[in-house]
């Protein structure tokens, strides 16, 4: 009887919630959940004579309601499921729409001491084992752009520089009153993919990534923190006889004290890692061998300086990751460039392939992995080139400084990153490569400024890469990259925002993409020319509702020109319309 | 004081840290890929006198300084047939680089001295050999195969417009592709597009490969002098097992390609001049009733029954001008050598 009220109870939930659905709670079941509409009308820009193949414009678009049910059946454990209602535009009479179940998870506690989950989880352990580095042009701040960057990381579930796998995770944690304060352990067996189908009679196995954290408050200043990942493939669960093993191991000392005025925090962390492909249960009796092995270890040394009323944090320190540094969960990439362009993937009237530009890598969420990588990712040097895989990055050794900085009443925000790293092993000569990094931005608040109610804000930001290498004249480099961002903010009526902004980003030098086998060996290195310029101008307005409810609509002019190379400008426009509701 | 010591270790620890680069590079010296081309190795044949039909092959070996995309071009000096191998690397392997002896497209090499060159892309090295074929490798090893060198296959059913003019449905032995004889399938029909069929049956009982490891085989011969627009054979294969072959003797073909049937199709547009072995994977076929919910398409090779190989074109007279630009001509789609393969096709077995 209860049983059949808790459905009828889901079931009324979800036909009478429409479009003023909102948060409610009961006592057993509750509901959230997200909504959007998402609409755009992309065209090649009319001074664009080179393509008359293509559709001069298209238009694309969807909504969708991403309804969360909360089921307590007992009061220590939680159900939890995430059913989406997708409907593209212009379909017609239920042809693509989408109904499925995007999560589902179980959790709760177990006689009050150990925390439990099952389904999906969302993990993160130290930067170096298990983190889901954020995208390269991420950087900045462009609340016209923003909205496309938060439907990317919904989509693909990037919170918190955590990963969203399947599986399950315990917790738990101790008190003491002697020799040290406080142990915590937390432990996680998931599966990020499974096994495939190759061909007729081969399987690939399962990858089972596991780990376990151990975090020790030793007293008032110290903390002691371990972790342990493992990415792995059970041979049982495929056909084929050879299968991969990448454990990591870190450990963290961290020691913070206070003074009146400011705070100091010193982090000395390092560890390493192994990683081999297993070959096993052999034909003729052939033993267990391994093949690929590599093995390396990195080291950081991280020192904060903060004042206490937040005007002020430095950071400074020095990292080495070795080249043979291989760490899974840490060193996969959220942009994957094994894929083409999804608005206008042709371009002139041979039909080339468009290389895309910072605004495809903005907007198309056709460019994001979900899936955890057992070898490293290919990277494209013009967008990221010092640290592609960010603080894991293999075969960097070098210095740091970040500083942020503002007055006391938030009227000016400056931040500052600079890096100066090379390279530990040179790639296909003996001289390494050298690279400087250096990002800044400033953000004026007018508003506060002037003592305005509304707002009104001007930001602009920079951020140079320059990778140099000396030595002969086939094997040296030189490549400089900068992105420059800036935009202005204008509340004219109440909660009713006009914003523009302008982007730049040009590249130019020459540089080696390294080319590796399935096994991450290096193969090739392939010469590239690199001269182009893009541009990303943008106007629009924004009504917000309330915090996470807004309407966007904006106009989008972008494209890419080349010079003294083998590809073909272009140029397109865009009107984009989003509506973004947080239930 | 007690600050000065820690600062001076700190920056002392940070030094031996920063020192431990390593010496070496990782991957191939870019001095070396970049560089200029250098052989390291002559090319090396194996197998100079290779009989094919006894299965012997030629191995091919050479070594250069650098990876390269490399192309080992083989040519017939009396039939022209070709056959090219490419790969990128700095070895070309003899464990892995071998020659079974078949083209890479009709025609077949025969018993002939061929010349083989090996050349590299971007460079001006090219490196001559030649090889004498004893026996050249035979095409009789299918799991099913049909030459027509014995006439018309066993019950087989051959079907033709009688009131088309110049109908060619029968076995000819003038011009094959291989062997004595091929069914030449031709004509011309001016009002409509079908000219004709064969209908052949066929049984390859007890198999354990797939559809996706069957390959069908056939070697088309298209005009030679009045080539078609327009101008395709279909393949239809039978997988009806509850109908006898040939259930109503009263008409020219098999009853084994009914649209309430299990039966698979692949459309081949033909607008080539002479011979070509076309190949195709079973799995690629097309159901040809896909919307009939009463079929169940689940391929089998196991249940394949019988082959139909028809000859269509578009027409072309003074009432039913649809292609125009085919009047006065005769189609021409003649086919020799069907062989089922599994797991590759015929050039690659």
């Amino acid at each position: 009887m209860k049983r059949n009220l808790l459905l009828l109870n889901i079931i009324f939930g979800i036909l009478f919630s429409n479009i003023s659905l909102y948060s409610q709670t009961q006592e057993n079941i509750w509901f959230d959940g997200f909504s959007s509409s998402y609409f755009t009308r992309d065209a090649i820009d009319k001074s664009d004579k080179e393509d008359t193949l293509s559709a001069r414009n298209v238009s694309n678009g969807y909504s969708l309601l991403d309804l969360n049910i909360h089921i307590n059946p007992i009061k220590e454990i939680e159900i939890f499921s995430q059913l989406r209602i997708r409907n593209s535009f212009g379909s017609f009479f239920g042809s693509g729409t989408e109904v499925n179940v995007r999560q589902l998870r179980a959790k709760g506690v177990i006689n009050n001491k150990i925390r439990f989950s099952v389904g999906d989880l969302f993990l993160k352990q130290s930067k170096f084992t298990l983190y889901n580095y954020d995208e390269e042009l991420l950087s900045y701040e462009n609340d016209i752009i923003n909205p496309y960057r938060d439907i990317i990381h919904y989509e693909n579930f990037y919170t918190e520089n955590r990963w969203r796998l399947q599986g399950v995770q315990a917790d738990f944690s101790y008190e003491f009153d002697r020799y040290i304060r406080g142990l915590d352990f937390d432990f996680f067996v998931t599966r990020p993919i499974g096994s495939r189908q190759i061909n007729e009679t081969t399987y690939s196995s399962d990858i089972l990534l596991s780990g376990g954290s151990i975090i020790s408050q030793i007293n008032k200043q110290l903390l002691f923190s371990g972790n342990y990942i493992n990415l792995f493939e059970p041979g049982a669960s495929g056909t084929k006889n050879i299968s991969i093993r990448n454990p990591v191991h870190d450990i963290s000392l961290i020691y913070s004290f206070d003074k009146e005025k400011y705070h100091i925090q010193q982090k000395l962390q390092t560890g390493f890692s192994k990683r081999f492909w297993l070959h096993s249960e052999l034909e003729n009796g052939i033993l267990d061998s391994t093949s690929n092995r590599t093995q390396g270890m990195f080291f950081e040394l991280d020192n904060k300086y903060s004042k206490k009323d937040s005007t002020l944090s430095l950071s400074l320190g020095y990292r080495y990751v070795d080249p043979n540094f291989r760490s899974a969960g840490a060193q996969t990439r959220r942009l994957d460039y094994n894929n083409v362009n999804s608005i206008y993937p042709n371009y002139t009237n041979m039909s080339l392939i468009r290389p895309p530009s910072i605004f495809d890598l903005l907007s198309d969420n056709i460019w994001y992995n979900q899936e955890i990588s057992s070898t490293l990712m290919l990277f494209n040097p013009i967008y990221s080139n010092i640290l592609p895989y960010g603080e894991a990055t293999p075969n960097r050794s070098g210095i740091y400084l970040n500083a942020n900085a503002n007055n006391i009443n938030k009227q000016f925000i400056a931040k500052i990153n600079v890096g100066y790293f090379s390279e530990v092993i040179g790639q296909g000569t003996d001289d390494k490569r050298n690279f400087s990094l250096l990002k800044g931005s400033l953000k004026v608040n007018f508003d506060r400024l002037l003592n305005w109610k509304k707002e009104l804000s001007f930001y602009i930001s920079s951020k140079s890469e320059i990778s140099a290498r000396s030595g002969g004249e086939l094997s040296s480099l030189k490549l400089f990259s900068n992105h420059i961002n800036a935009l202005v903010n204008a509340e004219l009526v109440n909660k009713f925002f006009i914003q523009s902004s302008y982007n730049m980003f040009v590249a130019n030098g020459n540089e080696f993409i390294t080319q590796r086998d399935n096994y991450g060996n290096i193969t090739y290195f392939t010469k590239t020319q690199i001269d182009q310029k893009e541009h990303v101008v943008s106007t629009g307005m924004m009504y917000k509702f309330r915090k996470n409810v807004y309407a966007n609509l904006n106009y989008n002019w972008w494209g890419m020109k080349f010079s003294d190379l083998p590809y073909n400008d272009y140029k397109y426009n865009r009107i984009v319309l989003i509506l973004s509701v947080e239930l | 004081m007690k600050i000065k010591i820690k600062l001076i270790i700190f920056l002392s620890l940070l030094c031996l840290i920063h020192s431990c680069t390593k010496k070496g590079f990782e991957g191939p010296s870019i001095e070396i890929l970049y560089g200029d081309f250098e052989l390291i190795e002559p090319l090396i044949i194996t197998n100079k006198n290779p009989s094919f039909s006894n299965s012997e092959q030629v191995a091919f070996h050479c070594e250069f300084n650098k990876p390269t995309q490399w192309k080992i071009s083989i040519v017939g000096l009396t039939t022209n047939a070709t056959k090219e191998i490419t790969g990128f690397s700095n070895l070309i392997d003899s464990n892995l680089i071998k020659w079974n002896g078949s083209p890479s497209q009709v025609p077949f090499f025969s018993e002939e001295v061929c010349t083989i060159e090996l050349t590299f892309e971007n460079e001006i090295d090219t490196l001559r050999d030649t090889i004498s074929i004893v026996s050249p490798k035979t095409y009789e090893n299918g799991v099913w195969i049909e030459n027509f060198d014995d006439g018309l296959p066993e019950n087989s059913l051959v079907y033709y417009n009688n009131d088309g003019g110049g109908m060619t449905f029968f076995v000819a032995n003038d011009e094959p592709l291989l062997g004595d004889s091929y069914f030449k399938m031709g004509g011309r029909v001016n009002w409509d597009w079908s000219l004709g069929n064969i209908d052949i049956p066929l049984e390859i009982n007890n198999v354990s490969f797939s559809s996706e490891n069957l390959y069908i085989n056939i070697g088309i011969l298209s005009d030679l002098q009045d080539l078609h627009t327009g101008q395709f054979i279909n393949i239809l294969i039978s997988e009806e097992t509850d109908t006898p072959f040939n259930d109503d003797p009263n008409n020219n073909a098999s009853d084994l390609f009914e649209s309430t049937m299990e039966v698979y199709k692949m459309k081949v547009p033909v607008d080539w001049n002479g011979w070509k072995m076309k190949s195709f994977r079973y799995s690629d076929f097309e159901p040809i009733s896909p919307n009939n919910p009463d079929i169940n398409f689940n391929m089998n090779p196991s249940d394949i029954r019988a082959i139909r190989i028809s000859c269509q074109a578009c027409p072309s007279s003074a009432g039913n001008p649809i292609c125009p630009e085919n009047f006065g001509k005769d189609v021409r789609t003649d086919i020799d050598h069907i062989v089922f393969t599994t797991n590759s096709n015929i050039f690659q077995q």
